[in-house]
């Protein structure tokens, strides 16, 4: 998976690393089971501090998209073909894309043009056939 | 010509070819040390530096070379290290220059303005490293095997005062057999050097993050094999050497300066790779496509480097970071193992002369 953050960039670097890796989950780079680097490696490989990754990883930790051990480090815990998520994340991710969507009406972006965003976002994910459940299914957190 | 002179030409021409030709195996985005983003990498100001500095130090290294053959015979053996060092600073004077220019360009046309700066890495890289390949070191540990052999069935033969370190010096199992210390001291410490470089980050270009990973595997295999030789021959020399002290033969004349041809041919080695696959492997195929999809250029990283050759980052947790001028590594000098290592490794020999002397060996 090839990750890029932003040092200078005005979102925090652990909110990036986050970002990346949630993004590479949905794109299916990274699918349920496989394997991150380690805290330490992914700090060196990207030149910040370990806190800073530790605290992305945590937060996907705690998303219950990573499980964190140290016997096989950083791995995958789900991904799309993982089944449904909880019902209270749903929720909370719905009042936050609420927000982000009334971020684009209250600049003056037609109802249009930000379907249409959101399909191109989509596109670029990767969602398992109708009925097929995904190697990740049985890690659902 | 004694084996100490052809020595000292030998690495004044070594070292007059390298750094003449360092600009060439050096990452283009990098030219003498100055960050600069990949469109602007063929600049009229870095053509003009470059060829300047290709002008200046082959002067100076033609000229040094030819002072270190003439004087070849004179003086003792610091002769030719103090022709090294002139022609050292007078191509780091050539190196400043360049830089100095093009930074001045940098700065006073914004080459980054507007650029989105980022980082990248490929995590492949660490869920499935390359392997160091230990079998290379398998010559070099050949090579002190023999030389522990050869030295332990002459010991009972050798006569009360034996030569070490180019003087008559009393039989210990220190004087004889000092020259397996070096050679040891010299095989761990390289290879320990280069296990660090493995378990380093490898030098990624943000706009192809995939291409130059794959890149960087091969650049690492490739002079991890040469620094390997190159380990193996520096013992063979160190060998020579020793069947010279322990009067397995008498070399004459010409004979005594091969002694230093198998570490020669090492450097050469060396070179040759080097120079096939540049910094980071830049000068390898594969290179980028184009510069249109790039998600960013690597950001400009200058203030961490001092004179562009000395890395020190508070923030970046990393000991070992790839060579900014040339090829190679360098220690992240703000992080506390680094100096740890660099003590360890200036202490070792001495500590070790200290504890031999200590116990009387």
């Amino acid at each position: 998976m090839l990750l890029s953050v932003e040092p200078d960039g005005p979102v925090p670097i652990y909110q990036q690393i986050r970002d990346r890796i949630v993004e590479a989950i949905a794109g299916g780079r990274q699918p349920a089971g496989s394997g991150l680097p380690s805290t330490r490696q992914l700090a060196v490989d990207l030149g910040v501090n370990f806190h800073t990754v530790n605290k992305s990883y945590d937060l996907l930790r705690q998303e219950g998209l990573l499980r964190l051990s140290r016997k096989s480090g950083a791995v995958v815990q789900r991904d799309a073909g993982s089944g449904p998520p909880r019902p209270d994340w749903a929720h909370d991710w719905a009042a936050r894309l609420s927000t982000l969507l009334a971020e684009a009406a209250a600049q003056g972006l037609p109802p249009e043009d930000i379907v249409r965003h959101c399909r191109e976002a989509i596109a670029a994910f990767t969602f398992p056939a109708a009925g097929e459940s995904g190697p990740g299914s049985v890690g659902q957190p | 010509m004694t084996t100490g002179s052809l020595s000292g030409v030998v690495i004044v021409s070594f070292f007059a070819a390298t750094m003449c030709l360092t600009p060439a195996i050096t990452r283009p985005t990098v030219p003498f040390g100055v960050r600069v983003p990949p469109e602007r990498a063929d600049a009229t100001v870095i053509r003009q530096q470059r060829r300047a500095y290709y002008g200046r130090t082959a002067v100076i290294g033609a000229c040094c070379i030819a002072l270190a053959i003439l004087l070849r015979d004179r003086g003792s053996w610091w002769l030719s290290r103090i022709i090294l060092l002139l022609e050292l600073t007078a191509d780091f004077g050539c190196y400043l220059i360049a830089r100095n220019r093009i930074a001045a360009v940098k700065q006073a046309e914004r080459w980054y303005a507007g650029h989105r700066q980022v980082v990248a890495t490929d995590t492949s890289w660490r869920t499935d490293p390359p392997r160091f390949p230990a079998r290379w070191l398998i010559p070099a540990l050949t090579v002190i095997a023999l030389t522990v052999l050869v030295g332990a069935l002459r010991y009972p033969h050798l006569p009360a005062r034996v030569t070490a370190g180019g003087h008559l010096v009393p039989k210990s199992v220190v004087s004889v057999f000092a020259i397996v210390a070096a050679q040891l001291y010299v095989t761990v410490l390289w290879t320990g050097l280069m296990l660090i470089v493995y378990r380093s980050r490898p030098d990624i270009e943000a706009d192809d993050a995939a291409g130059s990973t794959r890149r960087y595997r091969r650049f690492l295999a490739a002079c991890t094999r040469a620094f390997l030789t190159l380990l193996a021959l520096v013992d063979l020399t160190l060998l020579l050497a020793a069947l010279r002290n322990w009067q397995v033969y008498r070399p004459s004349g010409i004979g005594s300066a091969l002694i230093v041809l198998p570490f020669a041919v090492g450097l050469l080695v060396l070179a040759v790779v080097t120079f096939r696959v540049g910094q980071g492997g830049s000068r390898l195929p594969g290179g980028r496509g184009g510069y249109g999809t790039a998600a960013g250029v690597d950001r400009d990283d200058d203030r961490f480097w001092k004179a562009g050759l000395i890395y020190v980052n508070r923030d970046d947790p990393a000991l070992l970071v790839g060579a900014r001028f040339g090829v190679g590594w360098t220690f992240n000098l703000a992080n506390p193992m680094a100096w740890l290592v660099i003590a360890g490794i200036v202490a070792t020999p001495a500590g070790l002369a200290a504890l031999a002397a200590a116990v009387g060996l």
